[in-house]
């Protein structure tokens, strides 16, 4: 049990997958296949892009919920530009510097301006989306030169290259919250912001970094999905902030901050992506797929709450901010 | 002097805690903007309206406020209401409660799911973040499983629907007392007792609540009980509101709510918030969003606005409040900042009576000579334009942008004022609030694609009854409660099209799979129970597979379609009937190499010409919609001149020449089938 001692939530999740693929191993073994592990995979890839980036900003105390108008907006302008004879890796970088300097914007407005995060990222949110729909007035960016599809690449090569970036930047993520002093210092932000001002760091422009990393991650995510079909979609990304959220909440991140690993994130990740097609398979019908979803994702982590002393749940989690939980921060992937 | 200042500063402290007095400037601001650029906006009637549109979204604001100044978050109150709502749809209609026994049981099911709520996050200790975004899906999952997401429970009696539609002495709207008693009552509980008390105690420090020996997890559940028994009481009013209980109900209102509670200074982090500022955070969106329908500008501007009072209103509390505890003991500073406040505030109220008031003398200098192209009202001196409104289900469909073009097109001919505006996503409360505006702007005729029959249909008679003609086009209303209905094809026509073409595609023998929109869109709902009769009547060789959601997303559309492809791989066609779902589809097809898979749908000829040319998709079922919105236009414009009269047989309608009227019906025709032959000659 000790080992588990920080890490109740991802060992909790990951038997929860467990208990999943055994199911699905048992009743529809056809889901294990290449083919639909590998559609899953990249059906989820901005998802799991997107949650990195969250995990950032959730472990050092903050919320970002504009990344669905941003994953949109970041298509969009990624899209026109491929269309204007841009290269497809210059309309990338592009989105992902757009992508930064939304995330900069919603960090300035939250470090140096003093705004709790949800309200600057709500905020953002309702005034990016409701611009977007304005300048397009729902069209579609259509008539996308063929070398924008898969990046120049065919269909059977994309996916190994999106993996090996995706698993690239997860694991480079994980080591460096891990062992890199600045990894440390974002959990020192989320537990006790005022402490690491004191002990000397910067936590205003730490937080503005971990906005634009989530918001540069974003614009990635939306040209690796983009670029799966021919024509962007004005509205992409709707609900995609729940999900992300979603994902890193129940991979074991604390919203108040100072907690939260990449691999609890990962496994959440994979077990909200593994849920709606297994239902699928197991011939659930769809009308009752969403109650299903929201049951599992409550027994998850209500297993993890029931293992904890009572008073040890109620005041650690009720807790606002500060106090003790820095020795809590672990890091691990 | 000193005790003045001070009584001064106490008042403010007592009354505005959080800096309300900014939000108080912002509404009065708004109000002097809007009563002089918006028609009819500075009258009791329309004071009254707001209140209406506000009650169900008050309730659940109010409801959140002491949740969030205890340090907690409630997520699934819009969930909520459609759980209630279908409950009471389900108890009074299958199960033939009488009514106030059906709403009893509304009420047990929120004070249930509030429990739940309550013994997760207090008794359990689980984040509040984490247990109501799980709850969002079960409540609104065990909604949409009740009713199989199609139910519509319709037919309350006309004196329950009386609480959400009618007057009480021809003004004030029936539900406003309720509101009131309501928030009263949430007043005292927050500000007048000692459980509110310990709710302050709670969010501002928990452990040291404990410590204080108060019940933590008995107050902190006692909040979420409440706020679930109150989004019961919300659905109710939302119910007898719209006159039908679908498992949609409440659809995104958690955002709006937390930001109408945010906007009125209640921080995130808990400990701090009044009921008072809620209200203000509250009636400063929906004067905004009424403001700027009856002003008829974008709707899209109410969210980009929003976006930026909610930052200007938090940065300015934030500017102000940063200074007091640092320099709270030096008496000259405070002197200094209270007239710098005082300043400040002179100087904005001088600032928005000087705009005011330059806009008046605009206006009238603007009104005596040629008219402007804006929306105002026209002045007696020049002669009349008709102010047509017309309302797609949502502004940023594909579907209804290509609507628009056409009715710019016939109001350019017809030289007519048009106002195009509706919900950026499909709400049917978000309709009936646009129509009650345009009745307060009194606009000449109003044209609906009506996204819900039965609530929809009492403001539109309510508009009849006020001299404003009516017509519906894309989807009708009932029928006494518009003068004509523009139909470009019947559900019945769509659906029959859509199984032939499947039939004469799979050789008459064969499976086949919908992807539809969103599980509870009523539309589709009604296509599919068509096509299933036409499937028992004429295609007892076809085998509807199976019916899989898309949301009106392409992705989602796409990663559906590619799961549907392994787990039935005895399915050859794919019937995508959500415009943004057939691309999904057909891409899907495509990259799994199906050649033997087919792919049709009902949507639009521009996003799926690539795949049609391709052979992926074989046939889009579609009227001219750029054609629908010309006539719907048309239509409007001849019936509030007089020159379309009930009972006639046809009319002419500029270059779409003579179109036949049946029963009020003004037939467009039968739908298109666009294929690989003729697709490239439409652009929509």
């Amino acid at each position: 049990m000790a080992a588990f001692k920080g890490h109740a939530r991802e060992a909790s999740i990951a038997y929860a997958i467990a208990a999943l693929a055994l199911v699905l191993a048992v009743a529809a073994p056809g889901y294990f296949s290449a083919e639909n592990l590998s559609d899953l995979f990249l059906a989820n890839l901005p998802v799991l892009l997107v949650a990195i980036g969250m995990t950032l900003v959730v472990i050092a105390g903050e919320i970002d919920i504009s990344v669905g108008a941003t994953f949109a907006i970041c298509g969009v302008v990624a899209g026109a530009l491929a269309k204007a004879g841009a290269p497809v890796l210059l309309a990338c970088a592009a989105a992902c510097l757009l992508g930064a300097i939304f995330g900069a914007l919603n960090g300035a407005l939250v470090a140096y301006v003093g705004i709790p995060s949800i309200v600057v990222t709500l905020a953002t949110m309702t005034a990016l989306r409701d611009a977007l729909r304005w300048t397009t007035e729902g069209a579609w960016v259509q008539d996308l030169p063929p070398a924008f599809q898969w990046m120049g690449l065919t269909q059977r090569q994309f996916p190994y290259v999106v993996t090996a970036v995706t698993v690239l930047l997860t694991v480079a993520a994980a080591w460096s919250l891990r062992h890199l002093a600045a990894g440390r210092a974002i959990y020192a932000t989320g537990s006790n912001q005022l402490a690491a001002r004191l002990a000397g760091l910067n936590t205003s422009a730490l937080k503005c970094m971990t906005f634009s990393t989530l918001g540069a991650l974003t614009g990635l995510a939306a040209v690796l999905n983009a670029v799966r079909f021919n024509q962007i979609p004005s509205n992409a990304g709707i609900g995609l902030e729940m999900k992300v959220i979603a994902a890193v909440v129940v991979g074991g991140a604390s919203v108040t901050g100072g907690t939260g690993t990449l691999l609890g994130t990962v496994l959440g990740v994979v077990l909200l992506a593994a849920i709606g097609p297994a239902l699928t398979y197991l011939s659930v019908s769809a009308y009752w797929e969403r109650a299903l979803q929201g049951a599992i994702i409550l027994a998850a982590v209500a297993a993890d709450g029931l293992s904890h002393p009572l008073f040890k749940r109620v005041a650690g989690t009720l807790q606002p901010s500060g106090g003790g939980r820095g020795r809590r921060a672990r890091g691990a992937a | 002097m000193r005790e003045a200042r001070l009584s001064v500063q106490s008042w403010r402290r007592r009354w505005f805690p959080n800096g309300e007095w900014v939000l108080l400037l912002v509404l009065v601001a708004e109000i002097g903007f809007f009563s002089v650029l918006a028609p009819n906006f500075l009258t009791v009637g329309n004071f009254f309206e707001i209140t209406r549109f506000s009650a169900e979204l008050g309730l659940l604001a109010v409801a959140l406020t002491p949740v969030i100044v205890a340090g907690g978050i409630d997520l699934s109150v819009g969930a909520m209401m459609g759980l209630a709502a279908v409950s009471l749809g389900a108890a009074h209609q299958t199960w033939h409660l009488p009514l106030p026994v059906a709403a009893a049981f509304a009420l047990l099911v929120g004070v249930a799911g509030g429990s739940l709520n309550a013994w997760l996050i207090a008794r359990l200790g689980l984040p509040a973040l984490i247990v109501t975004l799980g709850t969002l899906s079960l409540f609104r999952g065990v909604a949409e499983g009740m009713t199989q997401a199609a139910v519509n429970y319709t037919g309350f009696p006309e004196r329950f629907l009386f609480l959400g539609q009618g007057y009480l002495g021809r003004v004030v709207p029936a539900q406003l007392p309720i509101f009131v008693a309501i928030v009263a009552a949430y007043v005292v509980l927050l500000h007048r007792s000692v459980v509110g008390r310990a709710l302050y105690a709670i969010g501002f420090t928990p452990e040291g609540a404990r410590y204080a020996a108060l019940p933590v997890a008995r107050r902190v559940g006692l909040v979420y009980v409440l706020s679930g028994l109150m989004s019961s009481v919300a659905a109710i009013i939302y119910v007898a509101h719209l006159g039908q209980a679908r498992s949609d109900a409440g659809t995104g209102y958690e955002l709006d709510a937390i930001t109408a509670v945010v906007l009125g200074g209640t921080s995130v982090f808990g400990g701090r918030g009044t009921i008072g500022g809620t209200l203000l955070g509250l009636f400063a969106l929906a004067v905004l969003q009424t403001g700027l329908h009856l002003a008829a500008w974008p709707a899209e501007l109410t969210g980009v606005l929003t976006g930026v009072l909610l930052l200007a209103t938090i940065a300015a509390d934030r500017h102000i409040r940063r200074r007091p505890p640092v320099r709270a003991f030096v008496e000259e500073e405070l002197q200094v900042k209270n007239s710098q406040v005082a300043i400040l505030c002179a100087t904005i109220v001088a600032g928005s009576l000087i705009v005011a008031g330059t806009n008046v003398w605009l206006i009238r200098s603007v009104g005596a000579g040629p008219r402007a192209s804006g929306g105002l009202q026209p002045s007696p001196t020049a002669p009349h334009r008709l102010v047509v409104a017309v309302m797609p289900k949502a502004k940023g469909d594909p579907y209804f942008v290509s609507c628009r073009a056409g009715a710019e097109e016939a109001a350019r001919e017809l030289d007519v004022d048009l106002v195009w505006d509706g919900p950026t996503s499909l709400d049917a409360a978000k309709q009936n609030e646009l129509v009650e505006n345009w009745i307060t702007r009194k606009v000449d005729a109003i044209a609906v694609a009506v996204e819900n029959r039965g609530g929809i249909s009492s403001v539109l008679r309510k508009a009849r009854d006020r001299g404003i003609r009516v017509v519906t086009w894309d989807a009708d209303a009932e029928s006494d409660a518009r003068d004509f209905f523009v139909n470009q094809a019947t559900a019945e026509g769509i659906a029959n099209a859509l199984t032939d073409e499947a039939s004469r595609l799979l050789g008459g023998t064969g499976e086949f799979a919908i992807i539809t929109g969103a599980l509870s869109a009523a539309n589709q709902n009604e296509w599919i129970s068509f096509i299933r009769k036409r499937l028992a009547d004429k295609h007892p060789g076809l085998k509807l597979a199976t019916i899989r959601p898309s949301d009106d997303d392409r992705d989602k559309a796409f990663a559906e379609t590619q799961t549907l492809l392994k787990v039935y791989p005895s399915v050859k066609l794919m019937m995508a009937i959500s415009a943004p779902a057939v691309p999904g589809a057909a891409e899907a097809v495509r990259q799994a190499g199906r050649t033997d898979v087919r792919v049709i749908g009902l949507s639009l000829p521009n996003i799926n010409k690539p795949y049609v040319h391709d052979g992926v998709v074989q046939t889009v079922v579609l009227w001219n919609t750029r054609d629908l919105g010309y006539l719907a236009v048309y239509a409007s414009a001849l019936v509030a001149e007089n020159k379309l009269a009930p009972g006639a047989r046809s009319l002419t309608a500029g270059r779409l020449g003579q179109i036949e009227v049946r029963d009020s019906q003004i037939i467009l025709g039968a739908p298109m089938l666009f294929n690989k032959g003729n697709i490239d000659r439409f652009d929509f």
